[in-house]
């Protein structure tokens, strides 16, 4: 972008009529203000499009019961009472709230720490050690994105019983894992790419074992990676209501997902609870995607752009 | 107003059952065993507390152990299809609507055990028609048999804001008694009251499609009171082709997208759940309301001010001015082939249907269901003395004329429900422009196409 | 190579640069492979346990060619698969236009810019549930916030988006899905952005480019792969989400903006006939294997080969 320089003192411009190089100059500055303009204008349009719906959560979680019902787009008279009742499990149908929010953490760290483990010695046997058939093994990861896991609902639902895994959390781990696991394998694979293959090399001939090259090279070098394909997995469990919802029935195993779907069917409509309890569920999330935001970025597509 | 004090029941059932008083023969001190259940969660707390109860009731009397899991109206059923499906199920499943979508099919295809022996111990006190609901055709044995225990009924009654009537310068008592009629009293009503609030609609018809039962359980009361309840027949026929009943479906059709049209249903109701209606009634956005039970009201019944203002009334004369037949659909407990724990299983249900402890579970869960019992109902105050809104429901389910849900006669009306035939018609006319003819020959023509699928031998 | 069988016994010693490729090509020796093997195990575990085994059994719940007969008659289906291809066609693309013209914008300098991703990434980040919970009470018909908003404010009374039209409600449906994930592919084609060298940028300028320009030449090309693969990736996400089409319109009005991966729950657990869900749900593959083949031939092309 070019930066226009203002020309020498007001005698000469009061002087002498406009030169073509000074409208030219002007013309850009003016083009300038309307691309800023445009801009903001986008920015406006940005944030109102995606804070509409956060807003609404937050206006009716702020409301009293039957004020949902009304005309109002703010709320009447804004009190907290709703979240006060969610943190003191004081309703009904979030008596077990805090467990279930520990169920939801509990899937949540199950799910990250198994596709970080499982997806990266995956992907470290494939592109590292460079095994003959590892392109089988990431092409076969890839297949299971043939079925969406929406579709395999039903069949999962009857294999966990064969395990013997109803209503266990784990089985749901098993499930975010199965589904995450893919992805992680893609992008670490990506991004090993620019993880010169010499530096292990260098460590297999003084010696290390190749879980020493795992361990000391190419989990640190991967960290952007790892932060980023974590987040991504997190954000998958905690986002995820289908298997949640088909796999874990009893008040002390359900998660978070499911306990408020139970409000959906109530006859009472308390809303106002339910849109507080999102918020809390929601928070975890929103820090740690803002906490890792910049790795995350780094550790997407290097090497996306190269191919 | 409440007069049963949760305390003095509590109280009560644990002293009960502790003196005994109900160890009847039939409970097994043999040794411990355990039976895992599936039972749904209540609309209220105190249906919940109840359940619980019963269940501590029974493991002090029998010794036995009871594994229960408390799962919502809507996710039950789909764990029950799941189960059932794999083949691995809870000893015993229990659900409101069992008797309309799961049930029938199940039996069908033989998944089912037969309870002959369980519904036999107290089958002089059952109402026949909860021990119609209770039978169905089974196509492997071809053979028509007891699957289900019925152990509460209910009843569409109308929830009416009297408050709202009132306002609107008209007195409830004033109502007609034949069942169109009646529903026109209250279209004069919307304008008066659009006067002060915005969005009010006088009709809480549920043309829904949306599951499981309000769209098919509105629809059948008009197919009803328009004289078109010969659709199947008790020997499992369907009778499509009846003039009489493809009148009444036209009828009931017309009327419904008629006051749809004309505004006097909220748009929305085209995809109401289960819940909504009751919502848009709690919001006072509909002045009346056909739904199933009084959970409508028993959830305002801490509101005094409220729940008294909510009127319930029982069902008013068919359009030929004879008393109207309301659907008594049956909850009840049924016990899969794949079960494990048989005996205890159905030692439990024995215990359950006691009439004693039916009618204590039933008056701890606030008198949302009735006893399938009329005896009960009949000789305990609390049902027909105690409570405006407790007396139209259980009169209107014990004591009129009732009819059983149609799947008990054709297991094949069980898809038909699922399948929404009669919500997708009101959509096709009021959404899509259909004439109500074209709509109904249309609903006819699907019914017919499932049914096809489920030959019932006559018996 | 004999050299393979010295360096694995640990005697040779060569400088690097030769060894390059060499060494770990071919089969891997000893306790090597035995590594290799652990590594995988794990990984092949989970596959078989878990994605093998359940499509197994649901190719077998799905085997009867009567119910796919059965669908074909259904009127609901037809209408549902016209809603998948509308839905998928249409979010998938309007979503990555949307996230390539987004992350261009992203690149500008300045606080504000910053601040505003954050804000953007917000959806993504927020549990669906309560999200698509709040869109649809948000476009109630009378009482949701938007037509209160529009009523307020214009004095219009809004259509019941959700429960008169089955156009109106799909474009809900669609709408709700590109909010929530426009921002996430918006991140990935942003990273990509600026992993394009800026030599390149200034060495266009000096030779005239200027916007539009600029991004043909220079931008464009080395997105390309980037856009494609993300393109096909989130076409088959998109195939089977079920959250937005669930918790926004419920598949309403009267079941008329169902797409394939919630009728396939719906046949299952409400008309409770799981072989017919599944058959729902197996009609997909003719457009999803096809899909992941060409991914898998895409991401070969990044990757060496052995």
């Amino acid at each position: 972008m070019t930066v226009a320089v203002d020309d020498a003192g007001p005698a000469v411009a009061v002087a002498a009529a406009p030169t073509s190089a000074q409208r030219a100059r002007s013309a850009r500055r003016r083009l300038r203000w309307w691309k800023e303009a445009g801009a903001l204008g986008v920015a406006v349009l940005v944030l109102i499009w995606t804070l509409v719906p956060v807003y609404n959560i937050f206006m009716v979680a702020l409301e009293s019961k039957g004020d949902v019902f009304t005309d109002t787009i703010w709320p009447s008279q804004p009190s907290a009472e709703s979240f006060w009742i969610v943190i003191t499990q004081g309703y009904w149908y979030l008596e077990h709230f805090w467990h279930q929010f520990g169920n939801s953490v509990y899937i949540g760290v199950g799910t990250v720490f198994f596709t970080l483990a499982i997806g990266s010695l995956a992907s470290f046997a494939i592109g590292r050690m460079r095994i003959r058939y590892g392109w089988v093994l990431s092409n076969a990861a890839l297949l299971t994105y043939v079925i969406p896991a929406s579709f395999l609902a039903i069949p999962f639902y009857r294999i966990m019983q064969i395990y013997g895994l109803t209503n266990n959390l784990w089985s749901v781990i098993a499930a975010e894992v199965t589904f995450a696991t893919p992805y992680a394998i893609f992008i670490f694979q990506q991004y090993g790419t620019s993880i010169p293959i010499e530096l292990d090399e260098a460590a297999r001939i003084d010696g290390a074992s190749p879980f020493q090259v795992y361990w000391k090279i190419y989990l640190p070098l991967m960290a952007p990676a790892l932060v980023a394909v974590g987040t991504y997995a997190l954000l998958l469990a905690w986002n995820e209501y289908l298997y949640q919802f088909l796999l874990l029935s009893s008040k002390q195993s359900m998660s978070v997902p499911v306990a408020l779907a139970q409000f959906l069917n109530s006859d009472e409509a308390p809303w106002n609870y339910m849109m507080a309890t999102a918020i809390v569920y929601a928070i975890p999330p929103v820090a740690i995607y803002y906490v890792f935001r910049r790795r995350m970025s780094a550790g997407l597509t290097m090497g996306g752009v190269k191919g | 107003m409440n007069k049963l004090g949760r305390r003095v029941v509590l109280r009560g059932s644990v002293g009960l059952a502790a003196a005994g008083t109900f160890a009847s023969p039939y409970i097994a001190r043999a040794q411990a065993k355990t039976a895992s259940v599936l039972w749904v969660q209540g609309f209220v707390k105190e249906e919940d507390e109840a359940f619980q109860n019963l269940v501590a009731a029974y493991e002090k009397a029998s010794g036995n152990k009871i594994d229960y899991s408390l799962i919502p109206f809507g996710p039950a059923m789909q764990k029950i299809v799941a189960g059932l499906t794999s083949g691995d199920t809870p000893d015993i499943m229990f659900h409101d609507i069992a008797d309309q979508a799961v049930v029938p099919q199940n039996t069908w295809n033989d998944k089912l055990i037969d309870v002959s022996d369980i519904v036999e111990t107290q089958k002089d006190k059952f109402h026949p028609t909860a021990l119609l609901a209770s039978k169905y055709y089974n196509n492997v044995t071809k053979q028509r048999g007891f699957t289900y225990v019925p152990v509460k009924c209910g009843v569409l009654p109308f929830h009416v804001w009297n408050s709202m009537v009132e306002k609107a310068g008209f007195k409830l008592a004033d109502a007609p008694k034949t069942w169109d009629a009646f529903w026109d009293f209250f279209k004069p009503m919307q304008k008066k009251l659009r006067e002060t609030q915005r969005n009010v609609y006088v009709h809480g018809l549920q043309p829904t499609t949306n599951g499981p039962a309000d769209g098919n359980n509105t629809f059948h009361h008009f197919l009803i009171a328009n004289g078109g309840n010969g659709i199947v027949s008790p020997d499992g026929e369907a009778h499509l082709d009846d003039p009489q009943v493809k009148e009444a479906v036209i009828k009931s059709l017309t009327y419904i997208t008629t006051s749809y049209k004309e505004g006097y249903v909220p748009p929305g109701a085209l995809g109401w759940s289960d819940a909504d209606d009751n919502n848009a009634f709690h919001a006072k956005q509909i002045v009346m309301d056909l739904d199933g039970t009084i959970s409508t009201e028993v959830a305002m019944i801490h509101e005094k001010e409220k729940y008294d203002d909510a009127i319930t009334l029982k069902l008013p004369n068919d359009n030929a001015g004879q008393p109207m037949r309301a659907e008594l659909g049956a909850a009840g407990a049924f016990i899969a082939k794949s079960a494990k724990n048989v005996a205890v299983a159905k030692d439990f249900l024995k215990y359950v249907i006691q009439p004693d402890n039916l009618n204590l579970y039933l008056k701890t869960g606030l008198g949302r269901w009735l006893p399938p019992m009329p005896h009960l109902v009949k000789e305990d105050p609390f049902w027909l003395k105690q409570d405006p809104h407790r007396t139209a429901y259980a009169t209107e389910g014990m004591i009129d004329p009732t009819v059983p849900n149609y799947p008990c006669f054709n297991p094949g009306y069980a898809e038909v429900n699922a399948q929404q035939v009669w919500g997708i018609a009101v959509a096709d006319v009021v959404k899509d422009g259909m004439t109500v003819q074209a709509a109904t020959d249309k609903a006819l023509k699907r019914i017919s196409t499932i049914l096809a699928k489920y030959p019932v031998t006559r018996s | 190579m004999s050299t393979d069988t010295l360096e694995g016994a640990g005697l040779l010693v060569r400088p690097r640069p030769p060894l390059l490729g060499r060494m770990w090509r071919g089969g891997l020796q000893g306790s090597e492979w035995t590594w290799a093997i652990a590594f995988t195990v794990p990984y092949i575990a989970l596959f078989l346990a878990f994605v093998a085994y359940p499509v197994a059994f649901g190719a077998w719940l799905g085997r009867d060619p009567s119910l796919y007969f059965e669908l074909a008659e259904d009127p609901i289906f037809q209408r549902t698969i016209v809603n998948t291809i509308l839905y998928v066609g249409i979010a998938v693309n309007l979503k990555m236009f949307g996230a390539l013209l987004l992350s261009g914008f992203f690149m500008r300098r300045g606080w504000w810019v910053k601040g505003l991703l954050l804000v953007f990434v917000l959806p993504w980040a927020m549990p669906a549930l309560p999200a698509f919970i709040s869109i649809h009470w948000m476009l109630n018909g009378e009482w949701g916030l938007f037509n209160n908003f529009l009523f307020n404010v214009f004095g219009i009374e809004g259509p019941g988006w959700l429960d008169t039209s089955r156009w109106l409600a799909l474009g809900a449906v669609i709408t709700s899905h590109i909010w929530k994930w426009m921002p996430f592919w918006t991140v990935i084609l942003l990273a990509g952005r600026m992993a394009i060298p800026q030599e390149l940028y200034e060495a266009a300028e000096v030779d005239g480019a200027t916007g539009l320009t600029r991004f043909t030449h220079v931008t464009f090309p080395l997105l390309a792969n980037l856009y494609l693969v993300c393109t096909l990736l989130s076409t088959i996400f998109t195939l089977g989400d079920f959250n937005s089409v669930y918790f926004v319109s419920g598949g309403g009005p009267a079941l008329s903006t169902h797409v394939l991966a919630t009728l396939g729950i719906r046949d299952a657990f409400e008309v409770a006939r799981p072989e017919l869900g599944v058959a729902t749900v197996l009609t997909a593959l003719p457009l999803m294997i096809p899909l992941v083949l060409i991914l898998m031939r895409k991401l070969r092309t990044t990757e060496v080969t052995l």
